[in-house]
């Protein structure tokens, strides 16, 4: 098993470097379907235990209620390859922007219209910004259907970290914010341990 | 003449694909910054006439450095390499007095392309 802080210099510093090229063209993305800019920052990474996720998303979704979309992906080779979890978190003010940007008026916002916003939201995000990760390591994913993991709950009713069949996980956080609103969402991409290791093959083959 | 290129991004590899990107026997003098706060620095020192710039950067970033270079009147020639894509960011760099926009990930020909565009090889 591999932490971050065993990854080389150089592989830390790629993964950044994959992680920023593909973070544009998911905002790129979303800025074309939202008409706005996004306001992108540089991502961060680094090794989480499944108890430090809770508060790793309560400390970068800086909003009391969020609502999260949860989707896996895996490569061809299954459990030993590249795999992981992608969680899109948005804080509780997005809602009401999102409608209006995306033109669904004044209609009242129902549970439902709610979560097909969400989904389509995090597929946007989640799609552009991991194909662009996999293209760049010439990896294909495999996408399961994102589900909703929560709804205007508070960060810790988002899911019990005894559910996270892992020890240690790199995660890769990725912030987007529209300008001149309160608009903020997270990508949380979760790499188990044994992606890890396979990450840091990867990331050689990348910088020979 | 040998001309002072700065290179300024926050990643050691981009750092390293610019300069390999950069045309055979071009005679530059070339200074490395790792984020806007020290390419603004090497500008001011006369390291940058000409400057190849990334957006998303701790400490400063691009665009800030864009608009300190116009308040402090300095007469470098900037090309921005960033992954941020959105057609609005380039419209605002070149609004804020870069030259062009070259998307990451870069390589010679992206890079040989723009310098020839300017006549600036």
């Amino acid at each position: 098993m591999k932490e971050i802080q065993q990854y080389t210099e150089d592989q830390r510093d790629c993964l950044q470097e994959i992680v920023n090229v593909a973070m544009g063209q998911a905002g790129d993305s979303l800025a074309r379907l939202l008409e706005v800019f996004v306001t992108l920052s540089v991502p961060k990474i680094k090794t989480l235990r499944p108890n430090e996720v809770r508060d790793a998303l309560q400390s970068f979704v800086d909003a009391e209620f969020v609502s999260a979309i949860r989707q896996s992906f895996h490569d061809s080779q299954g459990q030993k390859g590249l795999r992981g979890e992608a969680l899109v978190v948005f804080g509780d003010s997005s809602f009401r922007e999102l409608a209006e940007l995306l033109a669904y008026d004044d209609e009242e916002l129902s549970e439902v219209l709610e979560q097909e916003l969400l989904l389509d939201i995090a597929n946007v995000l989640n799609g552009a910004c991991l194909n662009g990760i996999a293209e760049q390591l010439e990896e294909e994913l495999i996408y399961s259907p994102p589900s909703i993991l929560g709804q205007r709950v508070p960060v810790e009713k988002l899911f019990q970290h005894d559910q996270m069949k892992w020890e240690m996980a790199l995660s890769v956080e990725i912030n987007y914010k529209l300008e001149n609103r309160s608009f903020n969402s997270d990508l949380l991409l979760l790499l188990p341990d044994t992606a890890i290791d396979y990450l840091a093959r990867k990331l050689d083959e990348f910088l020979e | 003449m040998t001309i002072p290129l700065l290179i300024c991004d926050d990643s050691n590899m981009a750092r390293k694909q610019v300069t390999k990107s950069l045309p055979d026997n071009w005679d530059v003098d070339i200074t490395y910054a790792t984020n806007g706060v020290e390419g603004l620095e090497a500008i001011r020192e006369g390291k940058g006439e000409m400057v190849f710039l990334d957006l998303t950067m701790p400490e400063m970033d691009g665009y800030e450095v864009l608009q300190h270079i116009k308040k402090e009147g300095h007469k470098s020639v900037i090309i921005v390499i960033s992954a941020d894509i959105q057609p609005e960011a380039r419209e605002r760099v070149v609004g804020d007095g870069a030259l062009d926009f070259i998307k990451k990930p870069i390589n010679k020909a992206k890079l040989e392309e723009v310098l020839r565009k300017y006549g600036l090889l």
